[in-house]
């Protein structure tokens, strides 16, 4: 059972009660101050969504309230006691639970043991299984699920595991519940029921939720109190009713006057890519012609395939059949080395594992498949870098930095810009998810980029599980949905649209395939 | 300008880091005082003849670290380079009255690349693991030699030899040899493109293939090369001690070389360290074996102090993973 700690009386619009104040909290990295004097409160009772690109100080301020990052000056109170640093074992004590964006559930457990991991319940010195599977079921119960505590974690969905990762936070009996992008890898539904939970631990049982998204319009289905953090301060501090979308957007990243949207207007050239019947190992057929000038989006549920077609198309996995010409020629690509040579580039997803030499410096990135090409001598290498840098607006700006210390926006266009430098001959970019964990500012900076491309006659083929990020730059978009092309939208499409195409599409198109999931 | 921004933190690391700075100095701090320490026992250390026995002593060991350390580099290991010594000695020893000095030479390093391509072939194309397959040749090498040659060969061609004793410029041939090996690594790694490949492909693999790195070949051509340098110095070996006996001929150097390379800082998962540093390694454990002979230390205790180098030697690399 949950221990009674006093619940604040809270009703709807009533004075709630401060369970976190944080004063003047300041954090430095040797000279980088990343937290400049953060004043901030949050509530029992609410939901208080906090936002802010990569790189504003989230992560670090997050940091403090768990204890893994010692402030270095201010303060922390909670419930009026104050700290001036908290370790990770006394943030947990004084009632802060968080659950990170990356689970830290384990396969190959029950979700018992998941939940009680650390802090097993004993009895004879053993663990006792009972005990632990029935308050599991009590606490899921909690959150309107009913998920076996028996069955092992490995058989359950993404949403559910997130699920588990909340009661396992909430059997320490928390005040504060910290959910750092709690639904970027959930689907719609699983998002919906999550909001659910968070909102009934909120108005039921009186926590204070901290809710961390990039996904704006998640903010007025679920925030009552809206904060912005910018450049390390605090922008503004809001209810969210009067927290419309636009003006969020404006806080996180100032947009200069006068820029128009982000469509760009290319003339169409020439077919570069021509797919007839083209499978790979688990996805196709594809049909698609992709010009010079042109930007496909490539749109698909998790799984859908996306990744497993731009892999295949640079041989990095298997061509099963059907026919890939490019500039009107067969090819047959071996590899990306292969692929480099025909001026086909992909940029991975999941930066951090698949494109970021991390321990490297930012010129070694940006230039790492063209030591034996272009820039060979070291003063070229510089002028590349400088060149590069200044097109790509890359900040800091520093050759020698390494990959790991940017921003993901900034390692994206350190990622990217490697296939957009001068002479290298890109014909074909093919981008998995290119803004993943990239902060607004950096955003418009990327597609500058890829419209740039596209205007001197490059062809683009773009996977986004973001319908508006598809919408908003492609000039046609290919629907994936479990390895098969749905429909190639032109003209006139809606995000609705394409989500619905999406989505439908899953009973529409007979049985799914069970290896579409390993495809992803 | 445009590098003002983040000059702070020009270096990636942050300088203020005292343990960053410990890890820095530590080996050169550790050479030093092993100096000091030796010269106090035995003043015959610190004089200049001493020391070029020493680099004589060593040049075998750091052409085939150097190799090695860039290997490891990427990510991957030989452990079959002592066997390797072992058996390009013997190649070597039967084949001089066949084919003459240049040409035993060319062959005997054309056999340790041959092994070298092998063993990186299955470790790049095939995808098996590095030390399965380096064990495997480690043992295949060894029994090779002892069958070529159960009986220790000697007497080799006396311009052979000279290799092994003879001076050039004031130096020994030998420490020529051991320096540019040295020099050819340093430049490999800082000025072309196989160096910045290596490095790739040890901080990310998955990304230095996606990025059309030909990783399976890289790996192959630096397999090839430890193999390379593997031979080379099983002929300056011979050529040292004028014989080539197949059971105990490079016995147990790929744990030497490990030594030298983890005590130079190379973390054993790869992706970064200087070559200088590992020279400095190869150096310490010159150094070291040479002090303990000077003191009549007797082998055997050499030997367990050797073992415990490398396990501390590896315990740096620990400490420097935490801390990185």
């Amino acid at each position: 059972m949950r221990a009674s700690r006093p619940a604040p009386s809270f009703s709807g619009m009533t004075m709630s009660a401060e369970i976190i104040r944080i004063s003047g909290l300041r954090k430095s990295y040797g000279p980088i101050e990343v937290l400049k004097g953060v004043e901030l409160a949050f509530n029992g009772g609410e939901v208080h969504a906090f936002i802010g690109a990569n790189g504003a100080g989230k992560s670090t301020l997050l940091g403090c309230l768990s204890g893994a990052v010692a402030p270095t000056s201010g303060s922390i109170r909670i419930n009026g006691e104050e700290f001036s640093r908290l370790t990770p074992r006394g943030a947990i004590q004084h009632g802060i639970g968080i659950i990170y964006q990356h689970f830290q559930v384990i396969e190959g457990l029950t979700v018992a043991d998941n939940i009680f991991l650390g802090n097993e319940l004993r009895r004879f010195g053993a663990v006792n299984q009972k005990a632990q599977v029935e308050q599991s079921r009590a606490l899921l119960a909690r959150l309107g699920s009913n998920i076996d505590p028996k069955t092992l974690l490995d058989n359950l969905s993404i949403g559910e595991r997130q699920i588990v990762e909340i009661a396992r936070a909430l059997h320490l009996h928390p005040r504060v519940l910290i959910l750092d992008e709690p639904t970027a890898a959930l689907s719609d539904r699983e998002m919906e029921a999550l909001h659910e939970v968070v909102r009934q631990l909120a108005k039921q049982e009186g926590l204070a939720i901290v809710y961390v998204t990039h996904l704006l319009d998640e903010i007025a289905k679920i925030a009552d109190v809206v904060t912005i953090l910018r450049d390390g301060a605090i922008v503004w501090t809001r209810p969210a009713r009067a927290a419309p979308v636009a003006d969020i957007a404006r806080a996180i990243a100032p947009r200069p006057e006068g820029q128009g949207g982000p469509r760009h207007k290319a003339r169409l050239g020439n077919v570069v890519v021509s797919l007839k019947d083209y499978r790979s190992d688990f996805t196709g057929p594809v049909d698609l012609d992709l010009k010079q000038g042109e930007i496909v989006g490539l749109y698909g549920l998790l799984g859908a395939g996306r990744t497993d077609l731009l892999e295949s198309l640079v041989g990095a996995r298997g061509h099963a059949g059907g026919e890939f010409r490019l500039g009107g020629k067969p090819v047959r690509i071996g590899g990306p080395d292969a692929a480099l040579a025909e001026g086909v580039a992909l940029v991975a997803s999941d930066r951090n594992e698949q494109s970021l030499f991390g321990e490297l410096t930012a010129l070694d990135n940006l230039l790492m498949p063209h030591f034996a090409g272009l820039a060979r001598k070291r003063a070229t290498q510089i002028s590349l870098f400088d060149q590069m840098a200044g097109a790509l607006n890359l900040s800091p700006r520093n050759p020698a930095l390494a990959g790991n210390r940017f921003s993901g926006g900034n390692a994206q266009k350190l990622v990217m810009g490697r296939w957009l430098l001068p002479d290298v001959g890109t014909r074909v970019l093919l981008l998995d998810e290119p803004t993943q964990g990239v902060d607004i500012g950096a955003r418009e900076d990327l597609y500058r980029l890829l419209f740039r491309f596209a205007e001197n006659g490059g062809a683009v083929l773009v996977a986004s599980s973001d319908p508006a990020e598809i919408v908003s730059i492609s000039d046609r978009v290919l629907i994936l949905a479990h390895g098969r092309q749905i429909t190639l939208l032109e003209g006139d499409f809606h995000e609705d649209e394409i989500v619905q195409l999406a989505h439908q599409s899953k009973s529409g198109i007979g049985a799914p395939r069970a290896h579409a999931a390993a495809a992803e | 300008m445009s590098h003002a921004n983040a000059s702070p933190v020009a270096n990636g690391k942050s300088a203020t880091s005292y343990g960053a700075l410990f890890s820095a100095a530590a080996l050169p701090l550790a050479v030093a005082l092993l100096a000091i320490f030796f010269y106090l026992k035995s003043p015959v250390f610190l004089t200049l003849g001493n020391w070029i026995s020493i680099s004589v002593q060593i040049a075998a060991l750091m052409t085939i670290s150097i190799p090695f350390a860039i290997l490891l580099m990427a990510g991957k290991v030989d452990l079959s380079v002592g066997s390797m010594v072992g058996l390009s000695g013997v190649v070597a020893g039967l084949m001089f009255p066949h084919l003459g000095i240049a040409g035993t030479v060319i062959f005997t390093l054309g056999v340790g690349l041959a092994i070298g391509l092998i063993s990186g072939f299955l470790v790049g194309y095939i995808g098996m693991s590095p030390i399965i397959v380096t064990l495997g040749a480690l043992t295949f090498m060894r029994g090779l030699a002892q069958w070529l040659s159960p009986t220790p060969l000697f007497g080799f061609p006396e311009a052979f030899t000279y290799i092994g004793y003879g001076q050039l410029f004031g130096l020994p041939i030998l420490t020529w040899i051991m320096l540019a090996v040295l020099c050819a690594g340093v430049y490999v790694m800082a000025r072309t493109p196989l160096g910045r490949h290596t490095v790739a492909i040890g901080v990310n693999e998955r990304a230095a293939y996606l990025v059309g790195i030909r990783v399976k070949l890289t790996v192959m051509l630096l397999y090839g090369v430890v193999g390379l340098g593997a031979a080379l110095a099983g002929l300056m070996t011979i050529a040292r001690i004028n014989s080539a006996p197949s059971g105990t001929l490079g016995i147990a150097v790929e744990l030497s070389v490990l030594t030298a390379v983890l005590l130079g800082g190379i973390p054993f998962t790869g992706g970064k360290g200087s070559l200088l540093r590992v020279a400095l390694g190869v150096w310490l454990l010159g150094m070291l074996s040479n002090g303990l002979i000077l003191m009549n230390v007797p082998t055997e205790a050499s030997l367990m102090i050797t073992g415990l180098v490398l396990v501390l030697a590896a315990g740096l690399d620990v400490l420097r993973t935490r801390r990185g």
